[in-house]
C-alpha cells in the first residue's frame, strides 16, 4: 500500500512537472530552443540591371558570397580562424577578435568571389569544422567602366544606390528580399523538413535609359579630345532629342571609373550638367529675342540702333565688339550684338523679361530623374539693379546649369515647346514585362511656333561665315546655334581674370532637328588667349560630334554631299581676318561683365 | 493488434528517414540550382564585359578589329516621309494599309 502510494506519488509529481514543462512553460522553452536552432534567413533579391536605349548592359550584377560565421557553433575556433584567415587573406588577429566576441551573426568578409568561397566550404568540410556559413550575394559591375559614370551612379555596400540612376531609381532597381525560417542540427546543417515559413523574393526592375551608347561613345572621343586639346578645369557635353526630352548623351570632365569608385575624388564624381552653375554668356541672347519677337514688340527685320557700339545706360558703358550702326532683330543674333539684346530686353520690361526667363524654365529643376539636381539662380526683378536689364540678356548675373541652357535650345528646337528631360525610358520586370513607360512631357508653350521659327532662322545665321560660329558647320547639314563665353566667376566675388566658360549649344537638322547639343569648357587653354571663344573652341567641338552623330543616326545629309562622298572630314581652315573679328566679338561681352 | 503496432512504428520510423532523405536531396537540387545560377551570372557578366562598348574600343584601338566608314555613296535610303514632332511614338510603316 505504501509502495503503491509512493509510486503513485512519484509519477504525479513526474507528471506535474511534465504538464509544467510541455504546457504551461511551452512557449518560453520553445522560445530558447528556437533561438538556438531556428533562424531567419535572407533570401537576397537581385538587384534589376540598367541598359541603355539598345538594350546594352550599363550596370548588372556578379555572383559574390558573404562569409559569416555563427560563434556558437565553432567547434575548433583556432583551426578555423587559421583556415579562414589564410583563404580569405584577413588578419588572423582581427578574426580571432571577431570570433571570439560569442555573437551569433558576424560577418566576416563580403564580396568573396565565388570560386574562393567554393575552395573554402572544401577545406572547413574536410577539416569537419563548423560555424562558418555562406549567403550568396552579388555586386554590382559596370561593364563601361567610366562610361556614363555620372548617370548611372552607384551603390554602397548595401546595395542601396547612393549616385545617379542607381540612386534615383534605387526604389525599382532594389526589388525585395524574402525569407525563410530555418533550423540548424548540431552541425549547423539546416534540416530540411522543418523548413518553416518562407516568402520568395522579388529582383528589382531594369531600367531603360534614353541614352544611346553609340551616341555616348562619340560624346566620350569628343569630350576626351576636347580634354587632351585645351585642358579645361571641366568639360560638359549633352545630346537630347529635342521633341521627346530624351537624353541622347551626357558626358562630364572630370570623370571617374565606376568599378573603381573607391578611388574616385569628390570632385570627379560630381555631375556638372545638372549640380553646376554657370553664366551662360551669350547663349542667353535667345531668350531676349524670344521675348521680343513673341510679344510682338519686335519683328524679325525690325532695325534696332546698336549705338556704334557704345552705349551708356544706368551710369554704366556697355559695350559691343564692333561699331554697329542698325542691326535686325536676326542680325543682333548672328552677330551677338550686346547692345541689341539689351535693347531687346529693354523694349518687353523688366518684369515680362523675368517672366520669359522663367518660362524657359531658367531658376527651376527640370525634373530629370537624376539627383542632386540644381535651380540655378535667377533674381526676381525686385533685386536686379539698373543696369541688370541690359546684362541679363547677354547672360550676365545669373545662373543656369548646362542642363537648363539645352532644354531652353530645344525649346526653340521644337516649335516652342517647353519639354521635360528625361534619362529614363522605361521600367521593366526580369521577364520583360513592362512596368511603366514614360512618355515626352511637354510643360507649356513658351513662345509661338512661328517665334520658334524666326529665332531658328536666325539661329542658323550663326553658322555661317556672317556669324560668330562658322567653325561649328557639318558639311552637309544646315546647323543652328549660338555661341557663349562667359568670364569665369570667382567664389570670392568678382572675376576671374582671363578665366572663361566657353559654350555652344545648336541643333541639326535645322529643318526638323534630331538632336539638340551642348558643348561646354571651363577655362580652356588655348594656344593664344584670344582663340579662347565659343565658337573657336566649343564650336569645332560641336560640329565634330555631330558629323558623327548624323551618321550613326543615318540622318540624310544635302544632296550634294551625298555626291561629293565624304569619308574623312576636312578641318575648315578660318580666315585670320575672321578669326580676329570672332575673338573680339564676345571678348568685350566678357570686358562689360568684368564691370558690375 | 502487436504486429500492427510493430508496423506502424515501422512505418513512421521508414517514411521520417524519407522524409529526412527528400530533404537533403531537395537540399542538393538547390545547391546544384544557385550553383547553375552562379555559373550563368558569372557567364552573363563575362559576356557583358567582353561585349561593352569600352571592351570592343579597346579591341579596336589594340588593331584586333577593323571598322571602316561606309561612304555616301554605298549608302540606299528609302524615301521615308519626315516626322512631325506629334507622332513621336508612330513608326512608318513599309505597308500604310498595315498601320491602320
Amino acid at each position: 500500500m505504501f509502495v503503491c502510494a509512493a509510486f503513485i506519488g512519484l509519477f504525479s509529481i513526474f507528471s506535474f512537472r511534465l504538464i509544467y514543462l510541455q504546457a504551461i512553460k511551452h512557449d518560453e522553452y520553445a522560445g530558447l530552443a528556437a533561438e538556438k536552432h531556428v533562424y531567419k534567413q535572407i533570401i537576397y533579391a537581385e538587384r534589376g540591371m540598367i541598359l541603355d536605349a539598345n538594350k546594352e548592359v550599363l550596370a548588372h550584377n556578379i555572383p559574390v558570397e558573404t562569409v559569416v560565421a555563427d560563434a556558437t557553433h565553432l567547434n575548433s575556433t583556432e583551426a578555423t580562424v587559421d583556415l579562414v584567415s589564410s583563404e580569405l587573406r584577413i588578419p588572423s588577429g582581427e578574426l580571432a577578435e571577431k570570433l571570439n566576441s560569442g555573437r551569433r551573426y558576424i560577418v566576416i568578409k563580403r564580396d568573396v568571389p565565388a570560386h574562393t568561397a567554393t575552395a573554402l566550404r572544401e577545406k572547413l568540410r574536410a577539416g569537419n569544422l563548423h560555424g562558418i556559413y555562406f549567403e550568396h550575394d552579388a555586386t554590382r559591375i559596370y561593364p563601361n567602366g567610366s562610361m556614363l559614370c555620372h548617370v548611372i551612379g552607384f551603390t554602397d555596400f548595401d546595395h542601396h544606390g547612393i549616385q545617379g540612376v542607381e540612386a534615383s531609381m534605387d526604389e525599382y532597381l532594389h526589388g525585395q528580399d524574402g525569407y525563410r525560417f530555418i533550423e540548424h542540427n548540431r552541425a549547423g546543417q539546416e534540416i530540411v523538413p522543418y523548413r518553416g515559413q518562407e516568402r520568395a523574393p522579388r529582383d528589382g526592375y531594369q531600367i531603360h535609359l534614353t541614352v544611346d551608347l553609340g551616341l555616348q561613345n562619340i560624346v566620350e572621343n569628343e569630350i576626351d579630345a576636347a580634354m587632351q586639346q585645351y585642358s579645361p578645369q571641366k568639360a560638359t557635353i549633352i545630346l537630347m532629342r529635342p521633341q521627346t526630352g530624351e537624353i541622347l548623351a551626357m558626358a562630364n570632365r572630370p570623370h571617374f571609373d565606376l568599378n573603381l569608385r573607391s578611388e574616385a575624388k569628390p570632385d570627379q564624381m560630381k555631375n556638372r550638367a545638372i549640380i553646376d552653375m554657370m553664366e551662360p554668356g551669350s547663349t542667353f541672347k535667345i531668350v531676349a529675342a524670344a521675348s521680343a519677337l513673341n510679344e510682338r514688340k519686335m519683328r524679325p527685320d525690325s532695325s534696332i540702333f546698336c549705338e556704334n557700339g557704345l552705349w551708356k545706360f544706368g551710369g554704366a558703358a556697355l559695350h559691343d565688339h564692333r561699331a554697329f550702326g542698325y542691326l535686325t532683330v536676326r542680325d543682333i543674333l548672328i552677330k551677338s550684338s550686346n547692345i541689341g539684346a539689351a535693347k531687346l530686353a529693354l523694349s518687353v520690361g523688366e518684369q515680362k523679361f523675368y517672366e520669359y526667363i522663367r518660362r524657359f524654365g531658367f531658376g527651376e529643376r527640370t525634373g530629370i530623374e537624376l539627383p542632386g539636381e540644381i535651380n540655378g539662380l535667377i533674381r526676381p526683378p525686385q533685386s536686379w539693379s539698373k543696369i541688370s536689364i541690359t546684362r541679363i540678356p547677354m547672360g550676365h548675373e545669373i545662373g543656369v546649369t548646362p542642363l537648363q541652357m539645352t532644354v531652353a535650345m530645344a525649346t526653340i528646337a521644337n516649335g516652342g515647346k517647353l519639354i521635360m528631360p528625361r534619362i529614363v525610358k522605361s521600367v521593366t520586370a526580369a521577364d520583360g514585362k513592362t512596368i511603366s513607360s514614360l512618355s515626352p512631357m511637354v510643360l507649356r508653350q513658351v513662345i509661338s511656333p512661328e517665334t520658334a521659327k524666326e529665332i531658328g532662322d536666325a539661329l542658323r545665321g550663326v553658322v555661317s561665315d556672317a556669324g560668330t560660329a562658322a567653325a561649328a558647320a557639318v558639311p552637309g547639314f544646315t546647323i543652328a546655334g549660338k555661341t557663349g563665353t562667359a568670364q569665369k566667376v570667382n567664389p570670392r566675388g568678382g572675376y576671374e581674370e582671363g578665366k572663361y566658360v566657353v559654350s555652344f549649344a545648336g541643333y541639326l537638322p535645322a529643318e526638323h532637328p534630331e538632336f539638340v547639343g551642348l558643348v561646354m569648357l571651363d577655362d580652356a587653354h588655348t594656344s593664344k588667349p584670344e582663340l579662347n571663344y565659343g565658337g573657336l573652341v566649343a564650336g569645332p567641338i560641336f560640329a565634330r560630334l555631330a558629323e558623327k552623330a548624323a551618321r550613326y543616326l543615318d540622318l540624310e545629309p544635302h544632296e550634294e554631299i551625298r555626291k561629293a562622298i565624304p569619308v574623312e572630314r576636312v578641318e575648315k581652315k578660318l580666315p585670320t581676318e575672321r578669326v580676329h573679328k570672332t575673338a573680339s566679338a564676345e571678348r568685350v561681352a566678357l570686358t562689360n561683365a568684368s564691370h558690375h | 493488434m502487436t504486429a500492427f503496432l510493430a508496423l506502424a512504428g515501422l512505418s513512421y520510423v521508414y517514411l521520417t528517414l524519407q522524409l529526412y532523405h527528400l530533404g537533403e536531396r531537395k537540399k542538393a537540387s538547390e545547391n546544384e540550382l544557385i550553383s547553375l545560377r552562379t555559373q550563368n551570372d558569372l557567364a552573363s557578366a563575362q559576356i557583358a564585359a567582353l561585349t561593352s562598348r569600352s571592351a570592343l574600343q579597346r579591341r579596336l584601338k589594340e588593331g584586333y578589329l577593323k571598322m571602316i566608314p561606309i561612304s555616301e555613296a554605298n549608302i540606299v535610303r528609302l524615301t521615308i516621309p519626315p516626322r512631325s514632332p506629334d507622332e513621336d511614338t508612330i513608326q512608318p510603316v513599309a505597308n500604310p494599309s498595315a498601320a491602320r
